[in-house]
């Protein structure tokens, strides 16, 4: 595995973690990086690991052209392609072209069936359906006819209706979309065509592809999330659950904490470590069917009622994995897993060498992600030049930043402004909780936009927000 | 809206009507120089600009040649040869055109000083509002009537889309100044829009400009 050389097709903090993990593996790496991204942390490390005439850092022309992410392969005699998360994360089709290639890449990921499989939303639900998992009501095809879309969503509020709902809607999805973009509620059927019709016009502009998602909207929910660790010997491993449930207006998640729920804090209407139980089972289950072989992220809303419901599967690295290997315990292996590792060294063939009954679980922990946004408009991302961003050196804490701290450095627009990860942890959930706020309380961020007013950060938010972790 | 000098705007343009265009490469490559420094390449040419510009340099990358093509007229100016043969990044100033403005580019230059510019709120990429663009497809630009308050662009900003309210004078969209999906620099020109009782004397300026100026 020595004589691998990895090109990470992605950029900002994930891309710095797979460097850092590359290193941990003894791989070499090359970044590539876009205009826009000349002052990421990414491409700056990897221009100072320039050496021994091995150029590390390229620039591209986007990070969603296939053809200059293969290209850089080439020219950097790059073995495999670490897609990290978006982008082409979950494209079966790049997948398919980095392993059938004339100069083949070893794709780090699932193989390209099984995200053919599982990257559909709607191939997720058909199968889950087979496998008795329940799933969301709703449509199990891309809608293209407003009529049809309309004549579903009458149904699903007619059902809501019937079920006693006061307050009924439906979700119009983009089909291609993914990491909560694209998404709308609807809560009368008179508003349905015109959000329809915008969704539709969204998803043809981001994913080139128009077809829509009508879903029943479920309230009072959990979203909880399956973190799974397949090889490709048919191991199949979990690292537990994780909460994701607060998330921002347009459904990013904001905050998360493993495990996904803690009787020992919260009073629940429900067995909450048998539902736990099913979830991981149901993920499991279909897991097993597919044939996964990488890492995974099984995602679920738990009703108050304790009903879980299968949403769809991400079959890459999950921006939130840390918070799952930092409560995690390999026995017999000091300190906690890096599932990015895992997932390269699967990727590259080999057997996991641990078994379930190895894993056990330590403590709580929770992931912020600090973002210059103006959550009291609607989250509204801000654009603007971050002049200061400081935050505590704890050992409980691990912050992944792409943004440089010993110079200022301008937010590119064409991007979420994410500054930062951090990753707390604490013995169980007060301490976390604990360590949480004195964690933000010791941030300081500062910075300015084109017409010099000062920098508008979640900080405040994500305070006011730890309360709230498992509370339906 | 403002009335200008259009003697001093001419002779502004008539003294110096070059402009050094570079050419960036589009992504990354190897690169073979197709022309050489002195040559006079064409732009695209053709009733509706349908025939490309002169060949200027090759982009080879995953076994497929792209040709990139002059996207103006005018004289090479600088060519980066030690470039030539290599794997080249994107964004990388490959070489450079002395371009002479024809009459309608002087006609678009001084009308962003006639009409009311609807620009940039930020730097980020800009779509017509559906229901405008399907109607400029059907109709002459000049016909299309916006009020403040109106949805006119789709600014594409980190992922998010936000609809623009159109805040300036009625009028109509005389000239649409952005490709839809491209970036757009903060405060540059999107939209110029012209009030109906101003349309005389915008006719009048293009009028004058076409009979003074020679390409």
């Amino acid at each position: 595995m020595g004589k691998e050389r990895v090109l990470i097709a992605n950029r900002g903090e994930i891309a710095i973690r797979i460097m850092d993990a590359c290193k941990e593996l003894g791989l070499d790496y090359v970044v590539v990086y876009t205009p826009e991204d000349e002052a990421s942390l990414h491409a700056a490390l990897a221009k100072e690991d320039d050496v021994g005439g091995l150029k590390r850092a390229f620039r591209i022309a986007s990070y969603k052209d296939p053809n200059e992410i293969f290209s850089v392969a080439d020219q950097s005699d790059c073995t495999a392609i670490h897609p990290g998360y978006g982008f082409f994360a979950e494209n079966f089709r790049f997948a398919r072209r980095a392993q059938m290639r004339s100069r083949p890449l070893v794709f780090i990921g699932p193989r390209w069936e099984v995200i053919k499989d599982l990257g559909s939303k709607i191939n997720t639900k058909r199968v889950a359906r087979s496998l008795n998992i329940p799933v969301i009501p709703g449509s199990d095809g891309p809608i293209y006819n407003e009529i049809e879309a309309e004549s579903l969503a009458e149904e699903l509020f007619f059902v809501q209706k019937e079920q006693g709902l006061r307050h009924p809607s439906v979700l119009v999805k983009a089909s291609a979309g993914g990491g909560g973009m694209g998404i709308e509620e609807v809560f009368h059927l008179d508003a349905f065509r015109r959000v329809y019709r915008r969704i539709q016009n969204y998803a043809k502009r981001q994913f080139g592809d128009d077809g829509v998602l009508i879903e029943q909207c479920l309230r009072d929910y959990q979203h909880i999330e399956v973190q799974l660790l397949c090889s490709r010997h048919g191991e199949v491993i979990h690292f537990g659950t994780r909460n994701c449930t607060i998330q921002s207006a347009g459904r990013q998640k904001r905050v998360e904490v493993a495990p996904g729920f803690d009787p020992a804090v919260v009073e629940y209407p429900f067995d909450a470590r048998a539902v736990l139980d099913r979830m991981i089972a149901y993920s499991i289950r279909l897991a097993r069917h597919v044939g996964y072989d990488s890492v995974g992220t099984w995602e679920w809303v738990v009703t108050r009622d304790g009903s879980p419901y299968l949403l769809e599967v991400n079959t890459r690295i999950q921006v939130e994995n840390g918070i799952s290997a930092r409560i995690a315990r390999i026995g017999g292996k000091a300190g906690y897993p890096s599932l990015i590792k895992e997932q390269i060294r699967a990727a590259m063939g080999e057997k996991l060498g641990y078994r379930q009954e190895d894993i056990s679980f330590e403590g709580t922990s929770i992931e912020l992600r600090i973002v210059a946004e103006d959550t009291r408009r609607g989250f509204r991302p801000w654009c603007g030049v971050i002049t200061r961003f400081e935050f505590p050196d704890a050992a409980w804490a691990q912050v992944y930043s792409h943004v440089p701290r010993d110079r200022s450095y301008n937010i590119p627009t064409e991007y979420d402004p994410n500054l930062a990860l951090a990753i707390i942890w604490g013995q169980d959930t007060d301490e976390a909780k604990t360590r949480t706020l004195e964690f933000l309380n010791g941030v300081a961020i500062e910075g300015k936009d084109a017409q010099g007013e000062a920098v508008i950060h979640n900080l405040a938010y994500l305070s006011g927000r730890i309360e709230d972790i498992f509370k339906f | 809206m403002t009335d200008i000098n259009l003697n001093d705007l001419l002779r502004g343009y008539r003294s110096n009507p070059f402009e050094e265009r570079d050419f960036m490469t589009p992504h990354s490559g190897v690169i073979t120089f197709l022309v050489k420094e002195g040559q006079v390449v064409n732009g695209p040419g053709g009733k509706w600009s349908h025939k490309p510009g002169t060949a200027l340099y090759m982009l080879e990358r995953e076994r497929n040649i792209r040709k990139v093509t002059a996207t103006c007229g005018g004289e090479v100016a600088k060519i980066m040869y030690e470039l030539e043969g290599g794997f080249v990044e994107a964004g990388v100033r490959v070489l450079s055109v002395r371009h002479k403005l024809a009459k309608d580019e002087i006609i678009d230059r001084i009308l962003t000083q006639v009409l009311y510019i609807f620009c940039a709120p930020e730097r980020a990429r800009y779509f017509l509002a559906p229901e405008i663009a399907s109607k400029l497809e059907k109709q002459p630009q000049a016909s299309l009537f916006v009020r403040p308050g109106d949805e006119v662009i789709i600014m594409s900003l980190m992922k998010r889309d936000t609809i623009i309210n159109y805040d300036g004078a009625s009028g109509v969209i005389y000239k649409t100044y952005f490709e839809p999906g491209n970036l757009v620099e903060q405060e540059a020109p999107l939209l110029g829009i012209c009030p109906p009782n101003k349309l005389p004397y915008v006719q009048k300026v293009i009028h004058r400009i076409n009979n003074e100026w020679e390409d």
